[in-house]
Order: structure tokens, then sequence, then C-alpha cells
């Protein structure tokens, strides 16, 4: 759908997944690194542990559709390759702490004098300006800044936030929202466009409900381990069975299933089936009317009914009878999950050590133009020669000295 | 605010409930789009019964977690059981640009607004459907909300203390995530439509956008075998990693030591005291091997101090720190207050109301949210009369039939 755009990527691992986006909606993304190759090549999980520019996973998994090429942007002979392919782009994703692209003369302003119609979008912890601006962060940092942090975990532990990080993926896929959205602005007014992105405030937004709950109800939602809270009905959502954890959120008509389950198997009294009208218990509870069964007894009951089973058979039988029960996956749980493998969704990729790995799949299926992965992660410099002759008509012999490795 | 509105002129019809499909269309709407949100009378949109909601009253009105997903939309009800409602529904798909649902697989087509009708009405349409497992496969009827799709996802096997059952995101995970990737998929669409003519239809899995932000643990596993499981805040790269209790009740600072640069940072931060100056400790090895100890002392020190002590401290030594910031915190943020992240929007029933902005800025433009969302019904006579041009007559007969019931 992007395949007229070029994308001019700049970023480190906060920004990756913005211009693979990009990337996987069409466009051309050509990913620029320094000679030492992008940071996020020093970053984990390693393919066979080595801790090589080409075996970082990290960068293998977001930067597919791309084109890797290599520029020494402190020498002048880069610099220059770079304002030419700028004038070329549509777009420049970069993630560099507020100011330092413009002290190295490759911010907005310049870039706006090489394309007065390009879409510059910077990705930074707390937004470009402001006192916070310059403040360091981590993806722990942020989690705690954002808010999220706040409702997480059990109560008698300190708050968590996610054991993987998600901050720069959150505020990644953001940008590449950004980026479409300043896009339309300039096809409207001619205009270059500046995208200011905080990952902080990509944070804020994982809260949901919990974003203003003080300033509305008067009072902040605590973090509770795994409740849910929906006004002042607190339900725990995971359940211990045979071989793990399900997740079961008992309301509307799956609630009313499960108590025919329950009498059915003598959890609960025949009674239960006509006590209380059942898909509509929920809205009771949150309208503050008298229930025959509290909601303790309710949780007790699917406890009783999980707890011998197994996370499949409770996926399964749960499908049949339309009751969503799921199952806590964990990584092996995962990668056998039938449905995902027959929608087609992992995907094979080639590695750089020869071999093969399984790989998640685009993240949407389109009718007309389907997206897919044209190609894998660039080695570094991949494509140097091919997109400076493709973009800017350049001899074998003018591209090394323009990738500025003659003069770097 | 200038003129001229990003996505201005571009109609959307929102048939999606709940959290993704709301969220997704908002952004279009905020940036210019005039967006129908349809709604039923019963069953509400479950958004509506939850909170939290203004001053602790509950009332379908009066939620900000369905206000928060419906700024500067128009709100419509519709009965889609009833054949005269599935004709005004035909009459918005006719005059959409976008046409969005969030049911479970084939409610569209039963109810007879699915791809298929919509592309006769109108050939160049983009539809998207989103669902937790998409439109096929084993699982597909699986229906529920991002907690289920969260915990296929793998987020509640990563969330919490390893010596405890999994406590799990606090919010349903996958519709944090997936509006992102449906908004730019939508604008994308939308992009090659002014280009090419043509329309597309979208079929976008929550399960499947959730798994993009695991990517490169999950390739890892399939490798070595390694899985990645909860283990409360630790890093298996750096220490310390965690948070840590500060003066006063429940409160706490996320502190993060990255390299040796930031450890020297932390004992200056701390007075250079004797406990930090074992040489077990000077690099990330030796942190990570002995982290329980300097855990325990760094939370001495951090126990005596507000949290906004401990964070400001380590910052101005060039160490990560963050407090842990509650709603109520987050309304004095001086950063979020420096961006105008929060807007304050005078809502008909629920008064004067922060709602939280957008998470990128545009220089020179004002994004919003431009107005507050929708009760219950608001714009239905606007809607059928001013956008899709009904006479008085045919209102009549919507009302008469039940079509707007």
């Amino acid at each position: 759908m992007l395949s007229p755009y070029t994308v001019l990527d700049l970023t480190d691992e906060k920004g990756e997944l913005a211009s693979m986006v990009l990337g996987d909606l069409g466009a051309d993304v050509i990913k620029v690194e320094p000679p030492s190759g992008s940071p996020s090549r020093a970053m984990g999980p390693f393919l066979d542990d080595a801790p090589e520019m080409e075996r970082s996973l990290q960068y293998f998994a977001f930067n597919r559709n791309k084109r890797g090429i290599s520029l020494d942007l402190e020498a002048e002979a880069g610099r220059k390759t770079l304002f030419s392919l700028v004038g070329k782009a549509d777009f420049i994703v970069e993630s560099a702490r507020p100011g330092e692209m413009a002290g190295r003369g490759l911010g907005f302003e310049a870039m706006r004098q090489a394309n007065s119609r390009i879409v510059y979008v910077a990705i930074t912890p707390f937004g470009q300006d402001g006192p916070h601006a310059d403040l360091p962060a981590s993806d722990l940092t942020l989690a705690a800044m954002g808010g999220p942090m706040s409702l997480q975990g059990h109560p008698d532990r300190p708050p968590v936030r996610l054991s993987l990080p998600q901050a720069w993926l959150h505020a990644s896929v953001e940008a590449a929202v950004g980026a479409l959205t300043a896009h339309a602005l300039m096809l409207r007014t001619g205009q270059a466009q500046f995208v200011d992105v905080s990952a902080q405030t990509a944070m804020t937004w994982t809260m949901l409900q919990g974003m203003v709950a003080h300033a509305v109800q008067g009072r902040d939602f605590n973090r509770g381990g795994s409740i849910v809270q929906l006004g002042t009905i607190n339900v725990q959502l995971v359940h211990e069975c045979a071989d793990g954890h399900v997740v079961v959120f008992p309301i509307g008509g799956a609630l009313a299933k499960m108590v025919e389950w329950w009498v059915r198997d003598g959890i609960v009294p025949e009674d239960w089936m006509t006590a209380e009208d059942w898909p509509m218990y929920h809205v009771k509870l949150l309208q503050q009317q008298p229930v025959a069964h509290t909601i303790e007894e309710v949780l007790d009951a699917v406890g009783a009914y999980v707890r011998d089973k197994t996370k499949n058979q409770l996926l399964e039988q749960g499908i049949a009878d339309g009751v969503s029960i799921a199952p806590v996956n964990n990584m092996e749980d995962l990668t056998r999950f039938r449905h995902l493998q027959e929608r087609g969704f992992w995907l094979t990729a080639p590695l750089p050590n020869g071999q093969v790995a399984q790989v998640p799949g685009i993240f949407a299926n389109l009718s007309e133009t389907p997206m897919k992965v044209r190609r894998w992660a660039p080695r570094l410099g991949e494509h140097t020669g091919e997109v400076l002759g493709d973009l800017l008509g350049m001899s074998t012999s003018q591209i090394a000295a323009a990738s500025g490795r003659a003069l770097g | 605010m200038p003129d001229t509105l990003p996505f201005e002129g571009i109609k959307v019809a929102d048939f999606s409930w709940v959290a993704v499909g709301p969220t997704t269309t908002k952004y279009l709407a905020d940036h210019g789009a005039t967006v129908v949100r349809v709604e039923a009378n019963s069953p509400l949109d479950i958004l509506r019964v939850a909170g939290p909601f203004k001053d602790g009253v509950p009332g379908p009105d009066r939620t900000q977690f369905f206000a928060d997903y419906n700024t500067s939309k128009y709100g419509i009800t519709l009965d889609l059981k009833n054949p005269a409602g599935i004709e005004v529904a035909h009459r918005l798909i006719a005059w959409a640009d976008v046409f969005t649902e969030s049911f479970t697989p084939g409610t569209m087509d039963d109810l007879g607004i699915g791809y298929g009708t919509a592309c006769s009405l109108n050939p160049s349409v983009i539809m998207l459907s989103t669902c937790l497992m998409g439109q096929a496969g084993p699982a597909a009827s699986f229906a529920g909300f991002g907690f289920h799709a969260g915990a296929i996802a793998g987020y509640y096997e990563i969330t919490g203390w390893p010596d405890l059952p999994p406590d799990g995101p606090w919010t349903a995970y996958t519709d944090t995530l997936s509006p992102r990737f449906l908004a730019a998929t939508i604008m994308a669409a939308l992009d090659h439509r002014r280009r090419t003519g043509e329309g597309q239809y979208i079929d976008a899995a929550q399960l499947e956008m959730g798994l993009q932000f695991l990517a490169p643990q999950l390739i890892d596993y399939g490798l070595s075998g390694r899985p990645v499981t909860r283990d409360g805040n630790r890093s298996d790269v750096m220490a310390p990693h965690g948070a840590f209790p500060c003066q006063g009740e429940d409160q706490w600072c996320a502190i993060v030591v990255e390299n040796d640069h930031q450890w020297a940072g932390l004992r200056r931060a701390l007075g250079e005291p004797d406990w930090a100056k074992d040489e077990r400790f000077d690099n990330s090895a030796g942190r990570l091997a002995h982290q329980d100890e300097i855990e325990s002392m760094l939370s001495e020190w951090t126990h005596a101090l507000p949290p906004k002590a401990v964070m400001e401290a380590l910052l101005s030594e060039g160490v990560p720190a963050g407090v842990v910031q509650r709603s109520s915190d987050l309304q004095h943020d001086p950063q979020l207050a420096h961006r105008g992240f929060f807007r304050n929007l005078d809502h008909q029933e629920m008064g004067t109301v922060p709602y939280p902005g957008h998470q990128f800025r545009i220089s020179g433009y004002d994004s919003g949210p431009r107005s507050p969302a929708p009760l219950l019904g608001q714009h239905t006579e606007y809607v059928l009369k001013e956008l899709l041009g009904m006479t008085d007559e045919e209102m009549v007969e919507a009302v008469i039939t039940g079509a707007i019931a």
C-alpha cells in the first residue's frame, strides 16, 4: 500500500519497529547504519549466544522489509550522500536524544532544506522539549513514569513491569501512526512535518481505563495481582488448572453456560440454574443491585471447575460451548498453538549462520495488497551499492567514496 | 489550529465496540475524519457499564472508559437485529470511506452487512474486521477481551513473580497495542485508495498483533529452547533493575543501572557508601550475580527518602530513575503538562473531565481530541438527516420501525 514511498531509518532499538511497520505496509525502507552498525546489533538474544553484529535476534526481529546501507555520517561524503537520499525520501525516522540530530546538522531544519515535503519522525523518552526531555530513561523507568507499573503486580510485592521491554515498541508503532498522520497533513498543506513521539505517553496509554481514574472517580486504581477492577467489583482472572493457569472472565452468556457446567458436575446446587439471570449478572453487579450469589461464590466455582482440567481441554471445551477460557501460554505453548499454525502465522526465516528459524509473521491480512516479508533483516551495508545505485544513480566507483568509507 | 486537518473529509462508519476498534477510529476522528460510532441500546457497549465513573456514580454516559476512546465522534444507536436498522446501516456503509467492526467472525455476514454487501454498496470501501483470533482458524470463534488474548499471546506468563502465579498486565494488554497497528494500516489503506481508487478488506487478529512485541524472544525460543518467564522487575543483562520502596505509603521509585558508568553515578548519588565500594559490584556480571545484596542495601537508602528525592538524586548523576506514578501523579507530571497531554473537555453529563491526549505531537498542528465522547444516541438525528440526507418522513419511519431503538 505504501510502495511509492521511501523511508530513511536512522533509528536504533528505540525506533526500528516504527520503520518496520511502514515497511510491512509496503514502503521501501532504507536502514541507514553507521559503519559500527546499529546499536541494536549489540543487543541479545544472540544466535548461538555469540554476541556478534550479525547474530543479534533483536536486530533480526525488527528490521525485516528493509534494505541496509552503511554511511559514515561523521564524514562529509557520508553526510552528503544522506542529504541526497533525503531528497528522494518521504519519511525520516530517528530515535536520538532530543537535539542530538540537530547538533550533528542532521535535524529537522536541515532535512527540510533538503526536502520541503519530508515527514520527520523523532522518538524520544519524554518528547523533544520540556522539563524532563533530557533525562536518562530505560524501559523500566518509562513503565514507572508513564503509569502502568502502578497498576501491575502482587499487592504484597513491588509494582512490576512486563518482564520483556515494551516501551520502545509501543512508541515505535505509535510513531508509524504519527508518520502517516503527518503525511496526510503534508499532502494537504504541502509543508514538511515534524512528529515528536513521547514513549512516556505511549506507556500512559497502556493504562487504558486507569489513565485518568483519579480525576474522574476520585481515587486511583491500585495493583491487585491478577484481578480486573470493574467499578467496585474485583474479579480474579487467573485460576490454577491441571497443567498451569487459565484466564476466565465470568460474564454474559459465557457465565450462563458455565453455570450449566457447574451444575452438571455437582460443583454448585441445581437451583443455581434459575437463581439468577446469569447473562445480566455482571450488569447487576456493576449497578450495585442485589444478586443471588456473590462474585466470590462465582469465582470459587470457576476455580473448582478448572482445577483438574488442562489448559487445552478448557480451551477446546470452551470453544465448543461458546465460553472463552484462555490458556496462560508460555513460549512452548505458543509455538505449538494449533490456531496460529493453521492460520499460517509463523514464517520460516533463513538465519546468518545457515539455520532456519520460526518467526512471527505479519500483523494483519489484506485482501488487495497482501503484506508479506519481502526481505529479512539486512547484513550491515548489504544494500549500500544497490540503494545508492537505484536512488542516486551512482556508479560502483562513486559508491565506495559516497558511503564515507574512503574518507571515514 | 489550522484550517486543515489531516483526515478532514474522510468518512468512517464505526460499528466496532469495546476498546480496539473504537481506539483505532479515535485516531481518525481526532485528526479530522467524520466518524459515526454506531451503538446498540441493548446490549450496551460493555465500556458504558464499566468504570471509572464520574464521581463513582454508574451510568452509561458517566464512564471515562468509554469516553477516552470515543472523542471527536458522532454517536448513533441502531438496532441491527431489526431489518429496518440494517437498512440504515446500508446507507451508512454506502456513505463511508472506512467501515470498521469487531464482532465475532461471521456476525456481520449473518446480519447482512459483511464485506460482500459492503462492496456492492460501496465498491472502494476499506473495511476492517478485528477480533481476538482473526477471521479464520480453529479458534476463530473464541470471543473475549484483551485479557484473554493477552494470556494466549504470552503476556500473563511474563508478568509477575517467578514464585507466584502470573499476575498479568493490569489492563487488557492486546487492546493497548492493537489500535496502533490498525490505525497505521487504515491510514496506509486510505493513501493507497487515494492513489488507486482501490479499497481493501483488513482482517487483523489481536493475538497476532500482540505477538509482534515478543518477536526476538519467540525466535530465540525456537532456536535455543530457552523460554522467557516472569521475573519481577529484573533484567538478565542489567542490575540493579527494580522498583524500590520509598518514604510514604506504597511509594516506589524504579531504578536501572545499565552500565558501569551509571553504577559510578549511583554510588555518587548515594554519597559513596562503603557497601557500594565492594569491587564485586564494579562490573555488570558481578552486579547481576549479587543483585539480592545490592537491592537490599539500595532499599535501605530509598526507604528513608520520598520517591521524588530518590529520582532526582539519581537522575542528576545520569542514572535512569522514575517514580512509579499513579493516575493522580500523572495529573501533576510537569512533562505531561508541558506537552499539554491531558485536555479538559466539557462533557454534557460528566462536566469538565481531563482526557488523555495523543502520544505524538505534530509541529504547528493541534491534534485534539476535539470534542468529548458522545452520549448514547446523542447524534442520531444529525447523522441521519445531515450526513445521510434522510428526509423527515424517512426519519419518522426509522423511529416507528425501531431502526434507531
